[in-house]
């Protein structure tokens, strides 16, 4: 595998950018210029105060001292822990899945049915789809009504709605898609003989999937998990229509923050999101350092 | 001179940048280009141009034109004062709009530092100022800190909660007075509450329950302390884990899913939201409660943009702002939102010499009778809070309970 990884890189394909040099200097400067600006101009804010709707032009500790004082910090802790459950479940739901589609015995047309179908939710109004299952768990609602019919329960379940599990459940369904598809396109590029092979020598379909396929198709699920757990993080929707108002994340917190215009507050809570992202994603790099290179994570999108 | 760090020199920079505006205006002018002219039809324009929120439209302004030859061009805001404030500070929005409409509170800290004119009273064009009731025009919704003046009075409502008459045992006409505590102690609706979870909408009302009642010292529910927030959330946190909210509600078309799928008994919402909910349940079903204790009254003002005192257009928003006023603005507003506004009987005036249905007069006359009964009680909303960092802050831990 690391041949055939060493022989790509040393391919040395030439793209614009090699060709003219001043490309990716002018690349990088306007980089730095739309990125890392804003994100340092985020963090200096931090260091400001507000006063009613103001900004005051004073740097102080004030606004980082009233993010562990105010149950911010909960709030971060709350999310950074929905955030992760939330893309633990989708990866164990999505690896067989992906795996399904790639390499199982399902047909063309199947497959093509099916990633249709997972591409629709990225054509509709996040919002619109999430609205619908209120309508199914509240306690008037499709599924109540059914156990009630069923006399399986005999009074409404209330905590269907308005809970962690809820946001969860809305949660899950709505970035499945973006990590079965980065694992579907990781595990449909690995060679068929290489499978083939190892069952002719006897390999057990476990030990295919433990040894060939999952470090193969690792640079998918480091993909899946960058584009989960970022959404994630930043969960608006799902909270505020399945939690009710009792599962407050970092959104509601910016969100509440920035109608008071306390810039401040939003760019410490902002600034602390990305340096947790950060940490997730040093800690990720460095446990599956020895599996694979997160650098090669996006080329499975190429293909 | 301020320091430079205050809150008042970053307005002052702001300033400065609208004077340098200005100033690069007039030298265009002095060059023979087309500053003199763009004035100069400014001045002749009927058209006036706002920024404001959506709610303050009439649906079709062509019967503006129809009724005075003015011409309106809305641009429509967002709903939040933060959102508003930075677009009328930091975008400039004044350059652009002659007139701003928004929920009270702004002109405490637009209006002294120079982004909103203060109100000519004695302007021809505003014909209907003197006799505009007290209650309307020396509000807190128009009137600044500084008690000047800077705003005109365009609607409001005293906002309190929906309920379901036969789930509380009360009259089913609606015309009881109900407490809050039906919203926030009451044993009968415990775990059937909706409450609204933005912090200005909701912790005013629990402030002013909490002084009704004489649980709590409280000044001004519009106005809180931060002791006093913090003892209104720490109340509220308390109900919170004693299960008495059902959910939290963040927006107008929640609190119409929730009455109208009978998930909660009590809201507190918007009037409107028990309005459509009844489309679906049936007249009357569910009721817009009259209070004991008092009400989120709320309003609308118009205030003129500083810069448009450049622009020599003054008397043309003279004449809208006095169009605000009078009796074809309210009456359509009281008909196509259910809003209510000073002078309402020039409503039901203006309703009755265009030949309106007799149901749709006298329900006017129960929009003025209804505003009449509820205004008598407090408070009056503010968006802008002295110590509004220091509530949402709180508003947090209650978020968090």
């Amino acid at each position: 595998m690391s041949n055939l990884m060493q022989k790509l890189s040393s391919r040395g394909m030439r793209t614009p950018l090699d060709r003219s040099p001043w490309l990716i200097r002018s690349f990088l400067f306007v980089w730095l210029f739309v990125v890392i600006a804003p994100l340092l101009v985020l963090v200096a804010y931090s260091f400001f105060d507000s006063r009613n709707f103001m900004m005051v032009y004073e740097p102080t500790l004030k606004t980082w001292e009233g993010i562990f004082t105010s149950g911010r910090f909960e709030v971060t802790v709350r999310t950074l822990r929905i955030a992760m459950t939330v893309t633990l479940i989708e990866l164990l739901l999505a690896f067989p899945s992906a795996l399904w589609l790639a390499k199982g015995n399902c047909t063309k047309t199947t497959r093509a049915v099916v990633l249709a179908l997972l591409t629709i939710p990225f054509f509709l109004d996040q919002s619109s789809r999430i609205i619908v299952w209120r309508g199914i768990l509240d306690e008037n609602g499709l599924i109540n009504h059914v156990l009630m019919m069923l006399h399986i329960v005999q009074a409404p379940i209330k905590s269907l709605l308005y809970t962690e599990a809820a946001v969860h459940f809305g949660m899950v369904i709505s970035y499945f898609p973006m990590m079965v598809l980065p694992i579907y396109m990781a595990m449909s590029v690995i060679d068929d003989t290489l499978i083939s092979a190892a069952a002719d020598l006897g390999a057990t379909p476990a030990r295919i999937v433990v040894d060939i396929i999952l470090p193969l198709s690792l640079p998918g699920v480091l993909a899946g998990v960058v584009f989960t757990l970022g959404p994630a993080l930043a969960s608006w929707v799902e909270p505020n229509l399945l939690g009710g108002g009792f599962v407050n994340m970092l959104s509601n917190s910016v969100d509440s923050a920035y109608g008071a215009l306390r810039y401040p507050v939003v760019a410490a809570l902002s600034s602390f999101v990305v340096l947790m992202i950060g940490v997730i994603f040093a800690v990720l790099m460095f446990v599956t350092r020895r599996f694979a290179d997160l650098s090669m994570s996006f080329r499975s999108l190429q293909s | 001179m301020k320091d430079r760090n205050s809150i008042t020199s970053q307005l002052d920079l702001t300033r400065r940048d609208m004077l340098k505006g200005i100033a690069a205006t007039g030298a265009m002018a002095v060059a023979g280009t087309l500053g003199l002219s763009r004035i100069a039809s400014a001045a002749a324009s009927q058209t006036v141009s706002a920024y404001g929120v959506t709610t303050a439209q009439l649906k079709d302004w062509s019967v503006l034109q129809k009724s005075t030859g003015l011409k309106m061009q809305y641009a429509g805001s967002n709903n939040d004062v933060g959102v508003f404030m930075r677009d009328i500070l930091a975008s400039q929005m004044g350059n652009k709009a002659d007139i701003f409409i928004f929920e009270g509170g702004t002109q405490n800290i637009l209006g002294p530092q120079g982004a909103y004119l203060v109100i000519d009273e004695k302007n021809p064009n505003l014909k209907l100022w003197q006799r505009t009731p007290d209650v309307w025009k020396r509000s807190a919704v128009v009137v600044g800190k500084d008690g000047k003046q800077y705003g005109v009075p365009v609607i409001g409502n005293a906002d309190s909660f929906g309920y379901f008459p036969d789930k509380l045992g009360v009259k089913a006409d609606g015309s009881t007075d109900l407490s809050w505590k039906t919203v926030y102690e009451d044993d009968r609706t415990r775990g059937r509450v909706g409450y609204d979870n933005t912090w200005n909408y909701s912790i005013g009302v629990a402030a002013l329950y909490l002084k009704s009642s004489g649980k709590a010292k409280i000044v001004d529910p519009a106005d809180l302390s931060p002791a006093e927030a913090k003892t209104v959330v720490d109340f509220l946190v308390a109900r919170k884990k004693a299960g008495q909210f059902r959910t939290l509600v963040s927006s107008f078309e929640q609190q119409i899913q929730l009455l109208s799928n009978h998930e909660v008994d009590v809201i507190n919402c918007w009037e409107p939201a028990v309005r459509e909910a009844n489309l679906k349940l049936g007249e009357g079903t569910t009721r817009y409660a009259y209070t004991e204790e008092g009400y989120y009254k709320w309003g609308h003002g118009a205030y003129i943009a500083s810069q448009a005192k450049g622009r020599g257009n003054l008397d043309t928003v003279y004449k809208m702002l006095n169009y605000f006023l009078d009796g074809e603005y309210r009456a359509l507003q009281a008909r196509d939102r259910g809003y209510a506004g000073p002078n309402m009987d020039l409503a039901v005036e203006y309703a009755t010499k265009n030949s309106w249905t007799p149901e749709q007069v006298e329900s006017l006359k129960a929009t003025q009778q209804k505003v009449d009964r509820k205004f008598a009680k407090p408070f009056v909303s503010t968006t802008t809070p002295s110590h509004s960092d220091a509530i949402e802050d709180e508003w947090q831990r209650f978020l968090n309970a």
